[in-house]
């Protein structure tokens, strides 16, 4: 992250989800900037996934605010689309458009959601994907393709409409161990460009590699926000500790 | 008892104008019904509202009453209640319809609501318009999983359309009974209705099996 020009990419302020009388967000605040990336960290079912999808409006909330490249959520419906198209989203198990083509899972969003034209969403679609490494499988069924592959489509899907910020919700955890990396990979390069990227993952290797920033989370509050070398190297909290036992 | 083919030689052609009705009249069943179907399984998607209570009612009021109580109740009550004159055949249609209505509605919803929830998140966080996403990513894959229970229903309307006759629309099973009464052939006449049918439903359950085990292997892996 360049030090100084630090532009609010989202900001969540005293965030509180339920879930009937289970409280999955408990009043959770932070602030991610432009260029940041973020990972997300934490026992299962502490609320990790349901606080990257109020990024994105997948999920409402209760009280509190989420505040996304200007919009503040919730809002009005019609700024809940626009904010979708400058936010992308990668699932853990991929979510592709199963009855339609590598190609077709690519230019469909382009052009209904941003008006590029038949060609020129054709033309982004195998830039894309050459640049994340399959370029020959533009015209395969994701059915036809690894894991591997079918998360970088995802990615590449996600990327065709030119985000400003990528969410990932544990990308890598649906995948066999020998395609972790390639999926990784492309992520690290998408951070080296200077993606604003919020991820959830249990890649704690990556997590430190490649953060910026570290949240921590247990029972739906966000426990610890530190810098990865403080995170891993010196643990105050005493679930973190527990927590950076059972995984490291 | 004798079967004797030579009885069908001279009367054949009655049978396969019979043929004709039941089809004609199982297309503007579908043709009709397609449409009664589309406007209850949207009702009963709303969820709540006077829309979603008709629709259930409705659905739930047709797909239980016998068929030929419907058909007899359309062709006899319908001229007494709103003082339409309509044909035996144009009743037989609307009763039909109702039938194809009530059913279809349910095989719609059910195909829709299938749709994996993973689907339409990729969807949303696209940011696509709510239109494109039943077009492209909603009904492509929710109508191939309709496609056999479509096709189950359509054998049991065609055989559905055979009670008809009880009102006396001239498709094929009235034509080959009246056929048996005129000629006592009745078991040749009856016969070659069933080998027809056969020959319109195999083809039918053929692909249903088909479109199952391909449905299995694609799910099983
Ligand atoms: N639709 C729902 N209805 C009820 N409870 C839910 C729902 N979605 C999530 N929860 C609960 O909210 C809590 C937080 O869920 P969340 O998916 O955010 O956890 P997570 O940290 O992402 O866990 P994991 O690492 O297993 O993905 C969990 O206890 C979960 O059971
Ligand atoms: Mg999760």
């Amino acid at each position: 992250m360049n030090a100084g020009a630090t532009k609010l990419a989202i900001r969540c302020t005293d965030v509180v989800k339920r879930y009937g009388t289970f409280v999955a967000l408990d009043r959770v605040s932070t602030t991610i900037a432009t260029g940041e990336v973020v990972c997300v960290i934490g026992p299962s079912g502490s609320g990790k996934s349901t606080l990257l999808r109020t990024m994105n409006g997948l999920e409402t909330i209760d009280s509190g605010t989420v505040d996304v490249l200007g919009h503040t959520l919730p809002g009005p419906r019609r700024e809940l689309e626009t904010i979708r198209r400058r936010v992308g989203m990668v699932f853990q198990n991929f979510n592709l458009f199963g009855h339609m083509t590598v190609r077709e899972n690519l230019v469909l969003a382009p052009m209904t959601a941003r008006g590029l034209g038949r060609a020129e969403a054709d033309e982004a679609a195998q830039k894309l994907l050459t640049r994340v490494g399959i370029g020959e499988q533009i015209d395969k069924y994701p059915a036809q393709l690894s894991g591997g592959q079918q998360q970088r489509v995802a990615i590449a899907r996600a990327l065709a409409m030119e985000p400003e910020i990528m969410l990932f919700d544990e990308p890598t955890s649906a995948l066999d161990p020998e395609m972790v990396n390639e999926v990784l990979d492309v992520m690290r390069d998408l951070a080296r460009g200077g993606m604003t990227m919020v991820v959830v993952t249990h890649e704690m290797g990556f997590a430190r590699e490649v953060g910026d920033r570290i949240l921590f989370m247990a029972e739906g509050q966000l426990l610890v926000d530190a810098a990865p070398a403080t995170f891993f190297t010196a643990p105050e909290d005493e679930r973190q500790k527990a927590f950076l036992s059972k995984v490291l | 008892m004798t079967f004797d083919l030579n009885a069908l030689e001279a009367d054949y052609p009655l049978v396969l104008q019979g043929l004709l009705v039941t089809l004609r009249i199982v297309f503007y069943a579908i043709l009709f019904g397609a449409v009664g179907s589309v406007v209850l399984c949207l009702g009963k998607l709303s969820g709540r509202g006077p829309g979603y209570r008709v629709a259930v009612f409705v659905i739930d009021f047709f797909r239980t009453i016998p068929e030929v109580v419907l058909i007899f109740w359309v062709y006899s009550c319908l001229p007494l209640l709103f003082g339409l004159r309509m044909s035996a055949e144009v009743s037989g249609i609307v009763a039909l319809s109702l039938f194809v209505a009530a059913n279809v509605a349910e095989i719609l919803r059910a195909g829709i609501l299938s749709t994996e929830k993973g689907q339409l998140e990729a969807a949303f966080s696209l940011g696509l318009p709510a239109p494109t996403i039943w077009r492209r990513v909603v009904l492509p894959p929710a109508v191939r999983r309709m496609m056999p229970n479509f096709v189950n229903f359509l054998t049991e309307l065609l055989k559905a359309s055979s009670l008809l006759s009880t009102i006396g629309v001239a498709e094929i099973v009235y034509q080959a009974t009246v056929l048996g009464n005129e000629t006592f052939a009745y078991l040749e006449f009856l016969t070659a209705v069933a080998v027809l049918f056969f020959m319109l439903i195999f083809p039918l359950s053929l692909y249903v099996r088909r479109a199952e085990t391909r449905h299995f292997k694609r799910t099983s892996r």
